[in-house]
Protein backbone atom coordinates (compact mmCIF):
# COMPACT_ATOMS: atom_id res chain seq x y z
CA UNK A 1 0.00 0.00 0.00
CA UNK A 2 1.17 3.50 -0.66
CA UNK A 3 1.36 5.83 2.05
CA UNK A 4 -0.26 8.78 -0.57
CA UNK A 5 -3.78 6.36 -1.11
CA UNK A 6 -4.49 6.86 2.17
CA UNK A 7 -7.74 8.42 3.32
CA UNK A 8 -9.32 9.31 6.50
CA UNK A 9 -12.43 7.30 7.19
CA UNK A 10 -14.79 7.77 9.70
CA UNK A 11 -16.83 4.39 11.52
CA UNK A 12 -19.53 3.66 14.13
CA UNK A 13 -19.71 1.03 16.16
CA UNK A 14 -23.29 -0.65 16.66
CA UNK A 15 -22.84 0.05 20.04
CA UNK A 16 -23.06 3.62 19.66
CA UNK A 17 -19.30 5.09 20.21
CA UNK A 18 -17.37 5.67 17.16
CA UNK A 19 -14.19 4.45 16.11
CA UNK A 20 -11.74 6.89 14.27
CA UNK A 21 -9.85 5.05 11.46
CA UNK A 22 -6.97 5.61 8.75
CA UNK A 23 -8.04 3.89 5.41
CA UNK A 24 -6.44 3.22 2.28
CA UNK A 25 -7.34 1.82 -0.87
CA UNK A 26 -5.33 -1.13 -1.43
CA UNK A 27 -4.80 -3.88 -4.41
CA UNK A 28 -8.03 -5.47 -5.82
CA UNK A 29 -10.55 -3.25 -3.83
CA UNK A 30 -9.17 -3.67 -0.25
CA UNK A 31 -9.02 -1.07 2.66
CA UNK A 32 -6.39 -1.47 4.72
CA UNK A 33 -7.60 0.40 8.49
CA UNK A 34 -5.73 0.36 11.09
CA UNK A 35 -6.78 -1.73 13.75
CA UNK A 36 -7.34 -0.37 17.93
CA UNK A 37 -4.87 -2.33 19.70
CA UNK A 38 -4.80 0.62 22.32
CA UNK A 39 -5.36 -3.08 24.56
CA UNK A 40 -2.15 -4.46 23.85
CA UNK A 41 0.24 -4.70 26.47
CA UNK A 42 4.33 -5.31 25.97
CA UNK A 43 4.94 -7.30 29.07
CA UNK A 44 8.47 -6.26 29.22
CA UNK A 45 8.58 -3.12 27.40
CA UNK A 46 12.59 -2.40 27.85
CA UNK A 47 14.13 -5.07 26.31
CA UNK A 48 17.85 -5.67 27.27
CA UNK A 49 19.47 -6.73 24.10
CA UNK A 50 22.64 -9.06 23.93
CA UNK A 51 24.81 -10.65 21.41
CA UNK A 52 23.19 -13.47 19.71
CA UNK A 53 26.36 -15.28 19.46
CA UNK A 54 29.28 -14.89 20.97
CA UNK A 55 31.86 -15.11 18.81
CA UNK A 56 32.30 -12.35 16.20
CA UNK A 57 33.26 -14.54 13.54
CA UNK A 58 30.19 -16.39 12.92
CA UNK A 59 27.49 -15.25 10.17
CA UNK A 60 25.46 -13.88 12.99
CA UNK A 61 28.34 -12.72 14.92
CA UNK A 62 27.16 -9.06 14.78
CA UNK A 63 23.68 -9.86 15.53
CA UNK A 64 22.18 -8.61 19.02
CA UNK A 65 18.57 -10.52 20.07
CA UNK A 66 16.19 -9.46 22.78
CA UNK A 67 12.88 -11.00 23.10
CA UNK A 68 9.08 -9.91 25.41
CA UNK A 69 6.07 -11.23 25.30
CA UNK A 70 3.52 -9.17 24.08
CA UNK A 71 -0.24 -9.73 24.93
CA UNK A 72 -2.02 -8.56 22.14
CA UNK A 73 -5.55 -7.52 22.41
CA UNK A 74 -7.32 -6.22 18.75
CA UNK A 75 -10.53 -4.29 18.35
CA UNK A 76 -12.02 -5.68 15.60
CA UNK A 77 -15.62 -4.57 15.83
CA UNK A 78 -15.54 -2.66 13.27
CA UNK A 79 -15.44 -5.63 10.94
CA UNK A 80 -17.30 -8.08 12.82
CA UNK A 81 -19.24 -10.75 10.60
CA UNK A 82 -16.63 -10.10 7.59
CA UNK A 83 -13.50 -11.16 6.84
CA UNK A 84 -10.31 -9.64 6.58
CA UNK A 85 -6.71 -10.10 6.75
CA UNK A 86 -4.63 -8.52 9.39
CA UNK A 87 -1.05 -7.68 9.79
CA UNK A 88 1.90 -6.47 11.82
CA UNK A 89 3.15 -3.66 10.34
CA UNK A 90 7.05 -2.84 11.60
CA UNK A 91 7.37 0.57 10.10
CA UNK A 92 10.73 1.75 8.90
CA UNK A 93 12.70 3.04 11.50
CA UNK A 94 15.86 4.08 13.68
CA UNK A 95 18.35 2.17 14.15
CA UNK A 96 18.02 0.76 10.90
CA UNK A 97 17.07 -2.58 10.09
CA UNK A 98 15.60 -4.46 12.06
CA UNK A 99 14.04 -8.15 12.41
CA UNK A 100 11.03 -9.22 14.81
CA UNK A 101 9.83 -13.03 14.98
CA UNK A 102 7.47 -14.22 17.16
CA UNK A 103 5.61 -16.94 17.91
CA UNK A 104 2.00 -16.98 18.85
CA UNK A 105 0.04 -19.39 21.24
CA UNK A 106 -2.73 -20.01 17.87
CA UNK A 107 -5.07 -17.26 17.34
CA UNK A 108 -2.50 -15.32 15.48
CA UNK A 109 0.03 -16.67 12.93
CA UNK A 110 3.63 -16.98 14.10
CA UNK A 111 5.92 -15.00 11.85
CA UNK A 112 8.53 -13.07 10.85
CA UNK A 113 9.02 -9.41 9.87
CA UNK A 114 11.40 -7.00 9.07
CA UNK A 115 11.30 -2.95 9.84
CA UNK A 116 9.71 -1.52 6.56
CA UNK A 117 7.42 -4.01 5.73
CA UNK A 118 4.22 -5.81 7.72
CA UNK A 119 3.68 -9.63 7.62
CA UNK A 120 0.40 -11.48 7.70
CA UNK A 121 -1.22 -12.43 11.05
CA UNK A 122 -4.87 -13.96 10.46
CA UNK A 123 -7.27 -14.18 7.78
CA UNK A 124 -10.24 -15.57 7.50
CA UNK A 125 -13.68 -14.17 9.13
CA UNK A 126 -13.93 -11.77 11.81
CA UNK A 127 -15.94 -13.79 14.11
CA UNK A 128 -15.41 -12.12 17.53
CA UNK A 129 -15.42 -8.26 18.38
CA UNK A 130 -12.00 -8.80 19.77
CA UNK A 131 -9.29 -10.79 18.95
CA UNK A 132 -6.92 -11.88 21.51
CA UNK A 133 -3.32 -13.92 21.75
CA UNK A 134 -0.31 -13.86 24.03
CA UNK A 135 2.99 -13.17 21.27
CA UNK A 136 6.70 -14.27 22.18
CA UNK A 137 8.52 -11.70 20.18
CA UNK A 138 12.09 -11.46 19.38
CA UNK A 139 14.19 -8.59 18.43
CA UNK A 140 17.07 -8.88 15.54
CA UNK A 141 19.39 -5.81 15.47
CA UNK A 142 22.83 -5.10 13.98
CA UNK A 143 24.85 -4.69 17.18
CA UNK A 144 27.04 -2.21 15.22
CA UNK A 145 23.92 0.05 14.60
CA UNK A 146 22.86 0.15 18.47
CA UNK A 147 24.73 3.66 19.25
CA UNK A 148 21.99 3.61 22.24
CA UNK A 149 18.69 2.60 23.14
CA UNK A 150 15.75 3.06 20.75
CA UNK A 151 12.15 2.36 20.87
CA UNK A 152 10.45 0.13 18.28
CA UNK A 153 6.91 1.25 16.94
CA UNK A 154 4.56 -1.42 15.87
CA UNK A 155 1.07 -1.69 14.56
CA UNK A 156 -1.87 -3.71 13.68
CA UNK A 157 -3.59 -3.10 9.92
CA UNK A 158 -7.12 -4.57 8.48
CA UNK A 159 -7.25 -5.50 5.01
CA UNK A 160 -10.75 -5.90 4.32
CA UNK A 161 -12.61 -6.13 1.06
CA UNK B 1 -31.12 11.70 11.89
CA UNK B 2 -30.23 14.42 13.82
CA UNK B 3 -28.05 12.66 16.53
CA UNK B 4 -26.01 10.99 13.50
CA UNK B 5 -24.82 14.45 12.19
CA UNK B 6 -24.64 15.63 15.60
CA UNK B 7 -21.88 12.56 16.06
CA UNK B 8 -19.91 13.32 12.87
CA UNK B 9 -19.17 17.08 14.22
CA UNK B 10 -18.06 16.02 17.17
CA UNK B 11 -15.57 13.44 15.39
CA UNK B 12 -14.21 15.56 12.71
CA UNK B 13 -12.97 17.72 15.30
CA UNK B 14 -11.34 14.76 17.37
CA UNK B 15 -7.93 14.03 16.90
CA UNK B 16 -7.43 10.59 14.86
CA UNK B 17 -6.12 7.83 17.09
CA UNK B 18 -2.69 6.34 16.33
CA UNK B 19 -2.22 2.44 17.21
CA UNK B 20 0.72 1.38 18.28
CA UNK B 21 2.94 -0.84 20.61
CA UNK B 22 6.49 0.43 21.46
CA UNK B 23 9.44 -2.16 22.29
CA UNK B 24 12.24 -0.10 23.73
CA UNK B 25 15.43 -2.03 22.61
CA UNK B 26 18.50 -1.28 24.65
CA UNK B 27 22.63 -2.77 24.85
CA UNK B 28 22.75 -4.82 27.38
CA UNK B 29 26.00 -6.09 27.06
CA UNK B 30 27.41 -3.34 24.50
CA UNK B 31 31.06 -4.70 25.27
CA UNK B 32 32.87 -8.09 25.76
CA UNK B 33 36.19 -8.88 26.32
CA UNK B 34 38.18 -12.09 26.64
CA UNK B 35 42.23 -13.33 27.09
CA UNK B 36 43.57 -16.22 27.83
CA UNK B 37 47.18 -17.05 28.52
CA UNK B 38 47.88 -20.77 28.54
CA UNK B 39 44.69 -22.34 30.48
CA UNK B 40 41.31 -21.10 30.46
CA UNK B 41 37.99 -22.31 30.87
CA UNK B 42 35.51 -22.16 27.88
CA UNK B 43 32.43 -24.07 28.22
CA UNK B 44 32.25 -25.40 24.45
CA UNK B 45 34.04 -23.92 21.77
CA UNK B 46 32.97 -19.84 20.71
CA UNK B 47 32.39 -20.16 17.46
CA UNK B 48 29.19 -23.18 18.50
CA UNK B 49 28.23 -20.53 21.66
CA UNK B 50 30.34 -21.86 23.97
CA UNK B 51 30.78 -19.59 27.01
CA UNK B 52 33.83 -18.23 28.31
CA UNK B 53 34.83 -18.15 32.26
CA UNK B 54 37.43 -17.34 34.92
CA UNK B 55 40.10 -19.40 35.30
CA UNK B 56 42.81 -18.63 38.11
CA UNK B 57 45.31 -21.11 36.63
CA UNK B 58 48.34 -19.55 36.40
CA UNK B 59 50.36 -20.98 33.37
CA UNK B 60 53.92 -21.55 33.31
CA UNK B 61 57.03 -21.75 30.79
CA UNK B 62 60.11 -23.51 32.26
CA UNK B 63 63.28 -24.44 31.32
CA UNK B 64 66.41 -26.35 32.76
CA UNK B 65 69.95 -25.48 31.62
CA UNK B 66 72.27 -28.22 31.75
CA UNK B 67 75.32 -27.66 33.75
CA UNK B 68 77.67 -27.60 30.98
CA UNK B 69 75.38 -25.21 28.68
CA UNK B 70 75.26 -22.66 31.51
CA UNK B 71 76.35 -19.19 29.46
CA UNK B 72 76.97 -21.25 26.38
CA UNK B 73 74.99 -18.34 23.98
CA UNK B 74 72.93 -21.37 22.94
CA UNK B 75 68.96 -20.07 23.37
CA UNK B 76 67.61 -22.34 25.52
CA UNK B 77 63.40 -23.14 24.89
CA UNK B 78 60.68 -22.95 27.39
CA UNK B 79 58.13 -25.57 27.82
CA UNK B 80 55.15 -24.58 29.12
CA UNK B 81 52.59 -26.81 31.73
CA UNK B 82 49.57 -25.90 30.05
CA UNK B 83 47.86 -28.60 27.93
CA UNK B 84 45.89 -26.06 25.80
CA UNK B 85 46.76 -26.72 22.18
CA UNK B 86 43.28 -26.36 21.01
CA UNK B 87 41.71 -23.41 20.43
CA UNK B 88 39.22 -22.28 22.51
CA UNK B 89 37.37 -20.45 19.13
CA UNK B 90 37.01 -23.86 17.07
CA UNK B 91 38.90 -26.62 18.73
CA UNK B 92 41.41 -26.30 16.34
CA UNK B 93 44.64 -27.99 17.16
CA UNK B 94 46.27 -24.64 17.20
CA UNK B 95 48.97 -24.61 19.40
CA UNK B 96 51.92 -27.50 19.81
CA UNK B 97 52.50 -28.24 23.59
CA UNK B 98 54.48 -28.20 25.58
CA UNK B 99 56.52 -26.08 23.67
CA UNK B 100 54.29 -23.50 22.72
CA UNK B 101 52.16 -21.57 24.95
CA UNK B 102 48.16 -20.63 23.60
CA UNK B 103 47.06 -16.70 23.99
CA UNK B 104 43.69 -14.97 22.44
CA UNK B 105 40.29 -13.97 23.15
CA UNK B 106 38.20 -11.69 21.50
CA UNK B 107 36.71 -7.95 21.82
CA UNK B 108 33.67 -7.43 20.35
CA UNK B 109 31.07 -4.38 21.15
CA UNK B 110 28.44 -2.56 19.72
CA UNK B 111 28.66 0.62 16.82
CA UNK B 112 30.79 -0.42 14.22
CA UNK B 113 34.67 1.16 14.09
CA UNK B 114 38.08 -0.12 14.37
CA UNK B 115 38.60 0.42 17.76
CA UNK B 116 41.50 -2.00 19.66
CA UNK B 117 41.95 -3.57 22.85
CA UNK B 118 45.21 -3.69 23.99
CA UNK B 119 47.31 -6.26 25.83
CA UNK B 120 50.23 -5.41 27.68
CA UNK B 121 52.22 -7.48 29.95
CA UNK B 122 53.43 -6.12 33.58
CA UNK B 123 56.68 -7.15 33.69
CA UNK B 124 59.45 -7.62 37.13
CA UNK B 125 62.68 -6.73 36.41
CA UNK B 126 63.98 -9.77 37.35
CA UNK B 127 63.39 -13.56 37.80
CA UNK B 128 64.77 -14.61 41.18
CA UNK B 129 65.88 -17.51 43.07
CA UNK B 130 65.89 -18.64 47.01
CA UNK B 131 69.33 -17.20 47.25
CA UNK B 132 67.84 -13.49 45.90
CA UNK B 133 70.21 -14.10 43.18
CA UNK B 134 68.98 -12.57 39.60
CA UNK B 135 68.31 -12.80 36.09
CA UNK B 136 66.71 -9.97 33.79
CA UNK B 137 63.52 -10.71 32.07
CA UNK B 138 65.30 -9.03 29.33
CA UNK B 139 66.66 -12.68 28.46
CA UNK B 140 63.86 -14.41 27.73
CA UNK B 141 62.16 -13.83 24.56
CA UNK B 142 59.38 -15.08 21.95
CA UNK B 143 58.53 -16.32 18.74
CA UNK B 144 54.90 -16.21 17.62
CA UNK B 145 52.82 -19.00 15.31
CA UNK B 146 50.63 -21.69 15.19
CA UNK B 147 49.31 -24.23 13.26
CA UNK B 148 47.80 -23.29 9.79
CA UNK B 149 48.66 -19.50 10.65
CA UNK B 150 49.10 -17.08 7.42
CA UNK B 151 49.49 -13.52 7.50
CA UNK B 152 50.54 -11.50 10.90
CA UNK B 153 49.79 -12.31 14.27
CA UNK B 154 47.76 -10.36 16.80
CA UNK B 155 50.12 -11.31 19.27
CA UNK B 156 53.26 -10.66 17.21
CA UNK B 157 57.18 -12.04 18.62
CA UNK B 158 58.86 -10.08 21.10
CA UNK B 159 61.07 -9.65 23.98
CA UNK B 160 60.64 -9.17 27.75
CA UNK B 161 61.66 -5.30 29.36
CA UNK B 162 63.01 -5.84 32.24
CA UNK B 163 60.66 -3.62 34.77
CA UNK B 164 57.65 -2.49 32.87
CA UNK B 165 54.57 -2.95 31.58
CA UNK B 166 54.53 -3.66 27.51
CA UNK B 167 52.31 -3.69 24.69
CA UNK B 168 52.37 -7.93 23.53
CA UNK B 169 49.95 -7.84 21.46
CA UNK B 170 46.17 -6.43 20.17
CA UNK B 171 42.45 -7.43 19.57
CA UNK B 172 40.52 -5.69 16.64
CA UNK B 173 36.69 -4.74 17.38
CA UNK B 174 34.46 -7.61 16.89
CA UNK B 175 37.41 -10.11 16.05
CA UNK B 176 39.06 -13.29 17.88
CA UNK B 177 42.60 -13.38 17.79
CA UNK B 178 45.30 -15.75 19.04
CA UNK B 179 48.79 -16.59 18.82
CA UNK B 180 51.18 -19.76 20.22
CA UNK B 181 54.42 -18.72 21.91
CA UNK B 182 57.50 -20.11 22.33
CA UNK B 183 59.53 -18.98 24.33
CA UNK B 184 63.27 -18.78 24.61
CA UNK B 185 66.33 -18.23 27.48
CA UNK B 186 69.02 -15.97 25.62
CA UNK B 187 71.63 -18.07 27.99
CA UNK B 188 74.29 -15.87 27.30
CA UNK B 189 75.28 -15.38 31.37
CA UNK B 190 76.54 -18.03 34.06
CA UNK B 191 74.33 -16.96 37.50
CA UNK B 192 74.83 -18.61 40.33
CA UNK B 193 73.17 -21.86 40.66
CA UNK B 194 69.49 -22.15 41.00
CA UNK B 195 66.11 -21.94 40.42
CA UNK B 196 64.85 -18.57 39.31
CA UNK B 197 61.42 -17.29 38.85
CA UNK B 198 59.56 -14.68 38.02
CA UNK B 199 55.65 -14.17 37.24
CA UNK B 200 54.24 -11.92 34.11
CA UNK B 201 50.97 -10.27 34.17
CA UNK B 202 49.14 -10.39 30.95
CA UNK B 203 46.09 -7.37 30.79
CA UNK B 204 43.59 -7.16 28.30
CA UNK B 205 42.04 -3.38 27.98
CA UNK B 206 39.52 -2.07 25.96
CA UNK B 207 38.40 1.66 25.20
Amino acid sequence: MSPQHRTALLRFACTGWAVALMAASGVAGAVTTAIDDSGTVVLSPSVPMRWQALSPRQGNGVLMIGSTTVRVQLNVMPWLQHSGRIYLVFPAQQPGTVRASWSSQGRLLSGSVTSGSRALVYAGPISTPVVQDVLQLAIFVDGRQMHRGYELNFHFEMEST
Amino acid sequence: MMPRIWSALVLAGAPIAAWAFTVAIVPASPQEVYLQVGVGSFAGNYNVGGTPGNNATISKASVTVAAAAVGNGTAQALATDSTVGASPYDGYIYCNTPAQLYIGGFYRRTTSGSNTAIVTATVPASLVNASGDQIAFSRISWTTGGNGDNGSEPFPAGTFVSGGVQTVGAIAQNQWAESCWTFRYSNTTVPPQGTYIGRVLYTVTAP
